[in-house]
């Protein structure tokens, strides 16, 4: 989408005409539709489409953010903008923006998804295939998503970009405290597994039938991809340099030292194929694969460029909206795709190599007593599964985790060779490709 | 000022081609600042303005639900053969029934003593700087300190195939401090919100400096003296911070009733609450929660939900009992029901769900030094930091941020990280004492698929919950 840069680089320069010594504009037009499941038949078929620019301006120190919604009147707004900043009061943490020659790579999207009208079908495989593995309540979404962006600054950044995306996530319930859960994120249509996906809830589910109550104490944990993708959500955010300035991460003050086990390699690589894919970060500069953590050592933060200069190094590209968007502080730098490296161990030697554990299909609801020392809890749900000797024996139910982040990241001693791209809810976001790890002697608590 | 023909000539296009059983029509403008403080300086700063609608169709074979931003004739044409397209794709086995309400002609506003627009971003930067300098004040390693101050109007006007007509006009404004401070050797973190509706007036209200002052001068105490307590069964007396979590995560939610009827399974989760629970004992006879829109000037205020539908209190346990379900059109046509106005939506681009306003646990008649002088051993946790709750709302956890430990009616000492972690009715069980005086907190409260972040409070009186495990 062309037409995109091109609204992007109006803005830029209606902005500098105006005045403004440092801009970025970042055009965004979206469309997603939902299937919303539930009792195994269809809730509602919801859509939004959302076109807007996103803008930035600096004049000298002093500087403004919008969210330009009428495109209509940009060039108005645009002046308003600018006119505003001039009248703020300057920022000493702005350190200024990316500048120099930028070379991008766009992918193609896959035009099936792009020109796919009725993606409903998939909804009813997937509920079919859970049914067909005992499930009698079946619910989820599956969500398409387009989005074309255009993008320009006063740096040098411009360019287009496209995604297409399909995410579909199934929850079946075998008995009312029995449940499974699977996610298939596709950027190709061929990559959609609706019946493997549903049958995986399915088969989680009724793996899960019959729970008694889980024991308080340690235990060796195994972890799906989508449980271990809840965690890593609020451990990426806090590799936000952002985040470690005020305090709310546990990797302050932790470059180049251990902060997770010799088995644990994070990266941010928003230049792979995912659904999560960027060809540039919100400052227009083109996304690279960042190693976070190598084998447990903290490497660097997640950095724009403003909070690069702060830190005395160079941005990692990872700069957010230039909007406050939910959850999020503004502007902070944020992931776009991380993952956990895969290690050399299959998921059968994992759970044959464990005397006493879980294996966890889920979690939710992840919350810290300290951001900055890393205390938390989270919550597993759907299949629980215990192992004893190398078996699972059994399903167990009403447990939470709860002990330290930096703990947790160190007592991983096995990571798959296998992988699975993931994306959930408000859990995992954005989508993850993460794969099985097993975590040793992790605190396991429950309500008395 | 939004143009209602736009509504009204969506409304006429969708009758005309198509016989739906119902057809909303919302269209909203809003105009919105943030200003974000970091250590003292000036870190962020924007404003917007935005405007947008959408459309929803419920046939007996599926709802759909279309929005985009952006006002027009031709937008809303184009959002009604789009939501048309998505009911008939639905294809429910099911077919959907939604019986009529009483069409509602109105006008409702949350008035400002002191408009929003007209305050100056120098003063606000003022009040963020002063809220700074008085957490300096303390003399504490203070991390963080970073403050966000957001402001903003909506203007609404709602039109249905029943005949409702409805124009609101709502400003809110919001708050959140971030900040950590450090003492021998650890640390504690203080997360915290204010939210109302109304003008700047309400901001002032709040008096952050003071509070946050003093919070920060409580943290220091806590991390130098602070112990943890030996592990055991005793006495609590639960703050109005921590009433209003409980009130929210294990009454309001598992009080939904599209999560009992499963719609949020794959998302926010089901509930332990069944329909035929009604009627059931889920606590003491002093365990009173309810759920009111009505709340002047709250966070949570509304005065008619997005469905048209008259906001109303809602007694969710009432005394002990299983008492009512937050109900939208759809969930209470299902079990045989009316609404009760619990219909809302974050803003015009996402479907309106069940969602809570502002929750609490009713007063009692207990002085707040009743509370404390009758407990021989236990914990006063006056506020929490880390909390969670499974996806059935059967099992919580609350950890102090701000706790003492009680002795022969005294509080004698500070506790560090005190720990309740219990069941749903183990909680709401135990409470044998509540006080006269409500305090409220403000919260955004997480839901939907994409998630909607719903302005609410959380709020109650102090309860005396007697024989819970503590660590």
């Amino acid at each position: 989408m062309k037409e995109l840069q091109e609204l992007a680089e109006s803005v830029v320069d209606e902005a500098r005409d105006a005045g403004a010594t440092e801009v970025v504009a970042e055009a965004v037009d979206s469309f997603a539709s939902q299937v919303r499941f539930s009792n195994c038949e269809v809730d509602s078929v919801n859509s939004w489409n959302e076109k807007h620019v996103m803008l930035f301006v600096a004049v000298g120190k002093r500087t403004m953010s919008s969210d330009l919604r009428d495109i209509g009147r940009a060039r108005e707004l645009v002046r308003e903008v600018v006119a505003a900043a001039r009248h703020c009061p300057p920022s000493k943490s702005y350190k200024g923006i990316a500048s120099g020659r930028f070379a991008y790579t766009r992918v193609r999207p896959d035009p099936k998804i792009v020109h796919l009208k009725d993606p409903g079908r998939f909804v009813h495989e997937a509920i079919g295939a859970s049914e067909r593995e005992g499930a009698y309540d079946v619910g989820g979404a599956l969500t398409q998503r387009l989005e074309n962006i255009g993008i320009a600054s006063s740096g040098g950044a411009s360019a287009w970009d496209e995604s297409a995306s399909l995410c579909l996530s199934v929850r079946a319930f075998s008995q009312p405290e029995a449940s499974g859960h699977a996610v298939c994120c596709a950027s190709r249509l061929s990559r959609m597994r609706a019946k493997e996906t549903g049958a995986k809830a399915g088969q989680h589910a009724a793996a899960a039938k019959n729970p008694v109550l889980g024991d308080e104490g340690r235990a060796d944990l195994v972890l799906e991809p989508l449980c271990l993708g809840s965690l890593t959500h609020s451990v990426t955010l806090m590799m936000s340099a952002l985040r470690v300035e005020i305090g709310t991460s546990i990797f302050a003050k932790k470059i180049g030292k251990p902060v997770a086990s010799r088995q644990v390699t994070f990266v941010d690589d928003p230049a792979t194929e995912s659904i999560s894919r960027r060809a540039f970060d919100h400052e227009g500069v083109p996304t690279r694969k960042n190693i976070v953590v190598k084998d447990g050592v903290l490497k660097t933060y997640l950095h724009n460029t403003s909070s690069a200069r702060r830190f005395g190094t160079r941005t990692t590209a990872n700069a957010g909206p230039f909007i406050p968007t939910l959850w999020n502080l503004a502007a902070q730098p944020v992931p776009f795709h991380p993952s956990v490296l895969p290690g050399d161990w299959s998921l059968d030697e994992i759970v044959s190599d464990t005397q006493h554990g879980l294996y966890i299909n889920n979690t939710w609801y992840t919350r810290y007593q300290n951001y900055g020392t890393g205390e938390f809890s989270t919550i597993p749900r759907d299949a629980l599964l215990r192992i004893e000797n190398g078996e699972i024996v059994g399903s167990v139910k009403n447990i939470r985790i709860s002990d330290n982040m930096l703990q947790f990241l160190k007592s991983v001693d096995a990571v798959s060779r296998q992988s699975q791209e993931v994306e959930w809810w408000d859990e995992i976001v954005p989508a993850s490709t993460l794969p099985f790890v097993r975590a040793r002697g992790v605190t396991i608590t429950r309500s008395s | 000022m939004i143009d209602e023909d736009i509504a009204a000539h969506a409304l006429r296009f969708a009758g005309s081609k198509y016989a739906p059983v119902l057809v909303e029509i919302r269209l909203e403008e809003t105009d919105t600042r943030t200003l974000a403080v970091k250590s003292g300086q000036m870190s962020y700063v924007s404003r917007s303005s935005d405007a947008g609608m959408n459309v929803r169709i419920v046939l007996k074979s599926g709802m759909g639900f279309a929005s985009a931003n952006g006002i027009s004739k031709k937008t809303g044409e184009m959002l009604v053969e789009k939501a048309m397209r998505q009911a008939r794709n639905a294809r429910r086995k099911t077919e959907l029934s939604i019986p009529p309400e009483r069409a509602i002609d109105t006008k409702w506003e949350v008035g400002q003593r002191r408009s929003l627009v007209d305050v100056s971003l120098d003063e606000k930067l003022d009040f963020l700087a002063g809220i700074d300098n008085q957490v300096m004040s303390v003399g504490a390693k203070v991390q963080g300190r970073y403050y966000e101050f957001k402001d903003y109007e909506t203007e609404g006007v709602f039109v249905n195939s029943e005949g409702a007509r409805i124009r609101s006009f709502l400003p809110r404004t919001k708050l959140e401090s971030h900040n950590m401070v450090s003492a021998k050797g650890d640390s504690a973190q203080s997360l915290r919100e204010w939210g109302a509706s109304g003008g700047w007036e309400r901001a002032l209200e709040w008096s952050v400096p003071r509070v946050l002052r003093d919070e920060v001068r409580m943290l220091k105490e806590m991390l130098e003296k602070g112990r943890k307590i030996k592990p055991g069964r005793m006495d609590l007396v639960c703050g109005p911070n921590v009433s209003g979590i409980a009130a929210h995560e294990s009454c309001g939610h598992p009080m939904e009733a599209d999560r009992i009827l499963g719609r949020e399974m794959s998302q926010a989760g089901k509930s332990f609450v069944t329909p035929e629970m009604i009627g059931q004992r889920i606590g003491s006879r002093y365990a009173t929660v309810i759920d009111d829109p009505t709340v002047p000037n709250s966070y949570g205020y509304y005065a008619y939900d997005h469905e048209g539908v008259k906001a109303r209190p809602r007694y969710l346990y009432k005394e002990g009992i299983i008492n009512e379900f937050l109900h939208n059109r759809e969930t209470a046509s299902r079990l045989g029901m009316s609404s009760n106005g619990s219909s809302r939506s974050e803003f015009y681009l996402r479907e309106p769900i069940v969602r809570m306003a502002n929750t609490f646990v009713a007063p009692g008649d207990y002085e707040e030094d009743e509370m404390v002088g009758s407990i021989k051993e236990g914990v006063l946790m006056k506020s929490f930091t880390e909390w969670n709750i499974d996806d059935k709302r059967y099992n919580q956890k609350y950890v102090s941020r701000e706790a003492y430990q009680i002795r022969d009616g005294e509080i004698v000492a500070p506790v560090k990280r005190c720990v309740l972690e219990i069941t749903t009715p183990g909680f709401w069980g135990a409470v044998d004492a509540v006080s006269k005086k409500v305090e409220f907190t403000s919260a955004e409260c997480g839901k939907g698929d994409p998630m909607q972040a719903m302005a609410v409070l959380t709020g109650g009186p102090m309860m005396r919950l007697r024989g819970v495990n503590l660590r």
